[in-house]
């Protein structure tokens, strides 16, 4: 049984069919990376999973820990110990580094009914575990959060989806607009978390990266899955990599 | 007559009409600022305050509504201003939550044009209803003692020289006023609750991402706001004739504070509402003035300076004294 399992889901932006059928598979401890162009449906599948609407799932099934979350609602998945950091980071800038990652502890203690018999593979870390792996974090945590770098805003994503209990990290596009040395930072963070047992689904347009740290890769193209594989087979499918990723 | 005696009674209904202001903003503000949400209903949570701070304060007679055809001649608890002053932010804050939950929540992904029609549909329900029950006549407040009165500028306030006197209460309404400011600006400020409701103005599908069911401080915060309103409409209450139409009149000054303190802001609702307070009653009581030769009477003029006032803010600084974000309509 995988952690996660989408079996012939179609998604819709309204009247726009964007998920064709797409079944794939997240297996526990793995990274796992879901590569394709610019509207492929990389971010429809992700949101798809967190429940976050739009889009609208309109057939198929996704489970999780063999549960049916097809219908959840957005607030329900992090109790479930799914944590989702979106694309463009969605920091809260209005607030300070502290009082972002203390956002994460509000929702903690929500009593629900999804989450009421499932016991957690990972706690959330703590705030010191936190300001030990990001030091940046530390130093600025009395700084509003919109006046960190890039880079340090998505440490602040990530951080703040591991203060809550992960078994699955979704992870949308975290090296845009990263400089390469930053995206290197993140990449370090990335495999850190994967050493310590949470999965990691990994949504990338910077195939490359991606595949270097990803154990399975699954490509999409036109909503439609058209590669899925160990990381190594799509490194050496040069057809694939010319045709649906251009690398 | 003193310059002196004159200036502190000028401050005083100044501060007190801009207090009216601010507590009607706050609600408009926050909502406006968290929601995106237009409503011009709120004035009508004003004007709900204070008939129900009129009927708990006092019995009324109704000669010409329908309640009177009905057989209720006379209605009203007779329990006293101080009743009414602790009672109908409670009642109105209950109103508040059913406003969100009926008439604000369908429509917080519609349009701000659905939104104003809708609201502004209900300002007018609201105020025909009371037509209707209470008919068109105004009425004041029957008003304690205690608080009320005047006072002579000479003695306790220490301005010698002078006949002039304040309504006492005029005062209190100050005070009250910035007590509730505080107890709301340190609600936002300093709570988990308020935490939420500021995350939720910038992004509220990552707060619930976070696992934050957002609509809980959404309902409260819109019955705070509501409770705000519905006591701005209590303390106004002495102040001022009672009739179904000042929910209406109150809008505008309420909303130009908004726009000029700027939206989202509690302090820019503080600062915009003293502002136009000040404004207002300073040109009232200029009154007939000399200028070269001709008579100028200022007071028809005060309705025209605050949207003055609001003109020359919204061309210096279009998202409002302390707004962060300009306004997107």
């Amino acid at each position: 049984m995988s952690l996660v399992e989408i079996d012939g889901v179609n998604s819709y932006y309204g009247q726009s069919h964007i998920l064709r059928d797409v079944s794939m598979r997240v297996e526990e401890g793995e990274i796992c990376a879901l590569l394709g162009r610019n509207g492929a449906g990389k971010t429809t599948t992700l949101r798809s999973i967190a429940g976050a609407r739009p889009p609208e799932v309109r057939e198929g099934r996704i489970t999780y820990k063999s549960r049916d979350i097809t219908d959840i609602e957005t607030e329900d998945i992090s109790v479930l110990g799914i944590s989702h950091v979106p694309e463009e980071r969605r920091v809260f800038g209005n607030l300070t580094v502290e009082e972002n990652l203390h956002l994460a502890d509000v929702a903690r203690n929500r009593s629900n009914t999804w989450g009421r018999d499932l016991a957690f593979e990972h706690e959330g870390l703590t705030i010191e575990q936190i300001f030990e792996d990001f030091p940046r974090l530390a130093e600025r945590q009395k700084q509003l959060a919109g006046t960190l770098s890039g880079g340090e805003q998505q440490m602040l994503a990530i951080a703040r989806a591991l203060k809550q209990s992960t078994d699955l990290l979704m992870l949308d596009e975290p090296y845009e607009g990263l400089a390469p040395q930053i995206i290197e930072t993140v990449e370090n963070a990335i495999e850190r978390i994967r050493e310590e047992g949470t999965t990691v689904l990994l949504v990338e347009q910077n195939a490359v990266a991606a595949m270097k740290i990803a154990d399975r890769c699954y490509v999409i193209d036109q909503g439609s899955v058209v590669f899925e594989g160990a990381a190594e087979e799509l490194q050496d499918d040069q057809e694939t990599r010319d045709r649906y990723l251009g690398v | 007559m003193s310059i002196l005696g004159d200036l502190v009674v000028l401050l005083v209904n100044g501060l007190q009409t801009g207090a009216i202001y601010v507590l009607l903003a706050i609600g408009l503000s926050i909502i406006l600022g968290t929601l995106k949400f237009v409503n011009f209903a709120h004035g009508a949570l004003y004007v709900i305050g204070a008939y129900l701070g009129l009927l708990i304060t006092q019995e009324i007679s109704i000669s010409n509504g329908r309640l009177a055809e009905w057989g209720f001649p006379a209605i009203g608890l007779d329990w006293g201003f101080f009743a009414a002053l602790a009672i109908v932010p409670m009642l109105v804050f209950v109103v508040g939550l059913a406003m969100e939950r009926f008439v604000a929540r369908p429509f917080y992904d519609r349009p701000d044009t659905d939104q104003i029609l809708v609201t502004f549909g209900l300002a007018i329900v609201v105020q025909e209803l009371i037509h209707a029950l209470i008919g068109p006549r105004t009425y004041s407040y029957e008003t304690p003692s205690e608080a009320f009165g005047l006072l002579p500028l000479s003695g306790p306030v220490g301005v010698p020289l002078s006949s002039v006197t304040i309504d006492v209460w005029r005062i209190w309404v100050i005070a009250i006023t910035a007590i509730l400011v505080i107890g709301v600006y340190a609600i936002v400020e300093y709570t988990d609750f308020g935490l939420v409701v500021k995350a939720g103005t910038r992004d509220p599908e990552m707060v619930r991402l976070l696992g934050i069911k957002i609509t809980r401080p959404y309902l409260v915060m819109f019955g705070i706001g509501a409770a705000l309103a519905g006591i701005a409409g209590v303390v106004g209450g002495p102040l001022q004739n009672i009739n179904p139409e000042i929910g209406m009149t109150i809008l505008v000054p309420a909303f130009l504070t908004v726009v000029i303190g700027g939206v989202g802001s509690i302090r820019g609702a503080v600062l915009g509402g003293t502002l136009i307070g000040m404004v207002q009653v300073t040109l009232i009581s200029l009154g007939s003035v000399g200028l070269g030769g001709f008579e100028v009477n200022f007071t028809p003029w005060a309705q025209v300076g605050i949207y003055v006032l609001a003109v020359i803010v919204l061309l210096t600084r279009p998202q409002g004294l302390l707004g962060s974000e300009e306004v997107s309509t």
